[in-house]
């Protein structure tokens, strides 16, 4: 079976629809051209709702920006508050994991189990 | 008589007046090259068109001084690639439209339109594809040539007419079927589509762009983002045109070894395609089946390129590492032998299920005199039957002494293709399986291959069969370290636009059914 399920942590229910959702993971660039439509689909989502930000490109355009750009948004936290930043080139599958991880842990103010230490 | 000598003798007989000339195959991948002017443009299109040739690529080249369009025509019988170019005059761009002879002119047409300012004569449709409503230059010419106010209102310019029986839908660009984020504006009559019309862009990450503004060396991660479920081979088109063009020569091993990566790359890719299809279906099982095999794919590619997904494993002349004998071969020939007993299982699972059957067959029907006006490739192409795949037609990196079946489907619908895809991860197999046991020892990479890469003056064209079909670069050199026009042909973008001809009149479910079995990839297609 396939290793990284997000059933194990009670995120299972896909649905195709924004109004049913209250997660929305920005997983990719957001051009010009997306981002009246990522704001839209942000407004269409029923409060309380999140976002999480997953990769560079999300975060802040990530390897696209260059001198001259014409048609990259450098960040969705320009156009909808971001949550959680996940941040890879792609990210690893435990980097989301770890990401849903940390947004439950902002909402109920508890872990599930230890996250991993940090020594610096 | 090879097919290019003929061809250069039929078009004398024809055209007197118009150059035509023999090009060095192995410098710059090409055979011919035709200068036309906008006056015989279409009389050699329509020769060209007579004679079976399909077209590779359409785009445009800005030399500041004029503006060159370039057509790449090829066959789908023997290799003889030519190269038409039309220069225009880069204050007021005109050019006669082709799209009534190559209907897949329409899109390349449009989109030369809206990157480089050149007026299409004719064009049905001449409206912006790619950019967004704030665009107010030409972002691919070297100079900064603004938009006509005129031609601001073509931006985003999908204004429906509603008729009587009639509506729109948008299918995308968040819709889960279109997997990722492509439009198509459907018209629909009740469940059935009257027509289709794909909208791009929202993914246009301008890798054209930032390749005139990179050295060769800083653009080697971007192919790995463009098609990212395949992105080995991606990588692999880009370095060995680069290599080509500076004539690096690759070692043996290297190239034994970028065959068996690339080979493990289109399995993994076709996997993911496999978990897509039915899932687009309704069938959600065979997804988690088949990402179950694509993690031990991506485990043994990690161990070697050190990434899960965005490889950037090839380097110029050669690899970033060498694999680890043991662990890898090993590794791979365990999975080769359990992917065999799953390709049984998948067969029960999904190719017998009788839903699965009556949602595919006799849908989406792809006829083989299209393949011609669209240039359309891989699966997609062999699906109806031709056994045009570019590992056999140019080999390249080991391809040329390893012996390969070519699978091909009979009335290409999308039954078929799903059928000629799971007969290539068989047949990848069955290569990775002759490759390892071909394997040479020695370097994995050449020495004395500079930092900064100045490659000769010219231009090159250079093609390898990704995961979804002929994959093109063409790159411009002006002897500086950055390229100066990079294009890239894609196979998604030509498979693509054959959606608004296959979904006329069927119903919208059947429609999804045909744009799964394309397996197309965004970032891709919108470059």
């Amino acid at each position: 079976m396939a290793r990284f399920d997000i059933a194990r942590f009670g995120a299972e229910v896909f649905r195709p629809s924004p109004r049913q959702a209250d997660l929305m993971i920005v997983s990719g660039t957001v051009t010009k051209k997306m981002a009246p439509i990522l704001v839209t689909l942000y407004e269409q989502m029923p409060s309380p709702k999140w976002v999480i930000a997953m990769g560079n490109c999300a975060i802040s355009g990530g390897p696209f920006v260059f001198e001259g750009q014409y048609n990259l948004v450098e960040g969705v936290d320009l156009l909808v508050p971001v949550d959680i930043y996940v941040p890879g080139c792609p990210p690893r599958p435990e980097g989301l994991l770890e990401g849903l991880m940390k947004l439950e842990e902002k909402i109920t103010g508890t872990r599930r189990f230890p996250g991993p230490e940090t020594k610096w | 008589m090879t097919l290019a000598a003929k061809t250069i003798e039929e078009f004398k007989a024809e055209f007197k007046s118009v150059d035509i000339s023999e090009v060095p195959y192995d410098k710059q991948g090409y055979h011919l090259s035709i200068e036309s002017r906008t006056g015989n443009l279409l009389g050699i299109v329509n020769f060209l068109d007579r004679r079976e040739f399909y077209i590779v690529d359409l785009f445009c080249v800005d030399y500041q001084d004029y503006l060159e369009l370039v057509y790449f025509f090829n066959t789908h019988r023997e290799l003889c690639r030519i190269k038409v170019t039309l220069k225009l005059d880069p204050e007021k761009p005109v050019a006669p439209t082709i799209s009534n002879i190559y209907t897949i002119a329409r899109w390349y047409e449009r989109e030369v339109h809206e990157f480089f300012g050149v007026y299409f004569e004719g064009h049905p449709n001449l409206t912006y594809l790619f950019l967004h409503e704030e665009i107010d230059h030409y972002p691919l010419r070297k100079k900064h040539v603004p938009v006509p106010d005129g031609d601001k209102k073509l931006l985003n310019s999908f204004k429906p007419h509603e008729e009587e029986n009639s509506f729109f839908i948008n299918l995308g660009p968040q819709h889960p079927s279109t997997h990722g984020v492509l439009r198509v504006v459907l018209k629909m009559d009740g469940e059935y589509l009257i027509s289709a019309e794909p909208v791009l862009g929202y993914l246009h990450r301008m890798h054209e762009k930032m390749a005139e503004n990179k050295s060769y060396m800083q653009f080697l991660p971007n192919p790995a983002r463009m098609d990212y479920p395949g992105a080995l081979l991606f990588n692999l088109a880009y370095v060995e045109t680069v290599e080509k063009l500076c004539g690096i020569e690759v070692p043996e091993r290297a190239k034994y070894i970028r065959t068996i990566t690339c080979e493990l790359n289109r399995i993994a890719s076709h996997l993911l395609w496999l978990g897509a299809f039915p899932a687009d279906l309704g069938a959600l099982t065979p997804f988690m089946y088949a990402f179950d095999d694509r993690e031990n794919i991506l485990d043994i590619l990690e161990d070697v390129t050190g990434s899960r997904l965005t490889y950037c494993y090839f380097r110029f002349g050669g690899l970033y590492n060498d694999i680890n004998e043991e662990s890898f071969v090993d590794a791979t020939k365990r999975f080769i032998e359990r992917m065999r007993e799953r390709l049984v299982m998948y067969d029960k699972l999904i190719t017998g299920n009788v839903i699965f059957i009556n949602r595919v067959k006799n849908i989406g029907i792809l006829e083989q005199g299209q393949a011609k006006k669209y240039g359309f490739s891989g699966p997609v192409i062999r699906s109806t039957g031709i056994p045009f795949d570019m590992r056999r037609v140019e080999p390249y990196a080991a391809y040329g002494s390893i012996d390969f079946e070519i699978p091909t489907g009979h009335i290409g619908d999308n039954m078929d293709r799903y059928m000629v895809r799971m007969k290539e991860i068989e047949i990848s197999l069955n290569i990775i399986e002759e490759g390892i046991k071909r394997l040479p020892s020695g370097p994995f990479k050449t020495e004395k291959v500079p930092k900064k890469l100045k490659p000769p003056k010219g231009d090159i064209y250079n093609a390898v069969e990704s995961t979804r079909g002929e994959t093109g670069v063409y790159i411009v050199s002006d002897e500086s370290d950055t390229p100066y026009r990079m294009r890239w042909r894609v196979p998604s973008y030509s498979n693509l636009m054959t959606f608004p001809h296959l979904s006329r009149g069927v119903l919208i479910a059947d429609a999804i059914a045909t744009l799964g079995s394309y397996d197309i990839v965004v970032p891709e297609i919108d470059r």
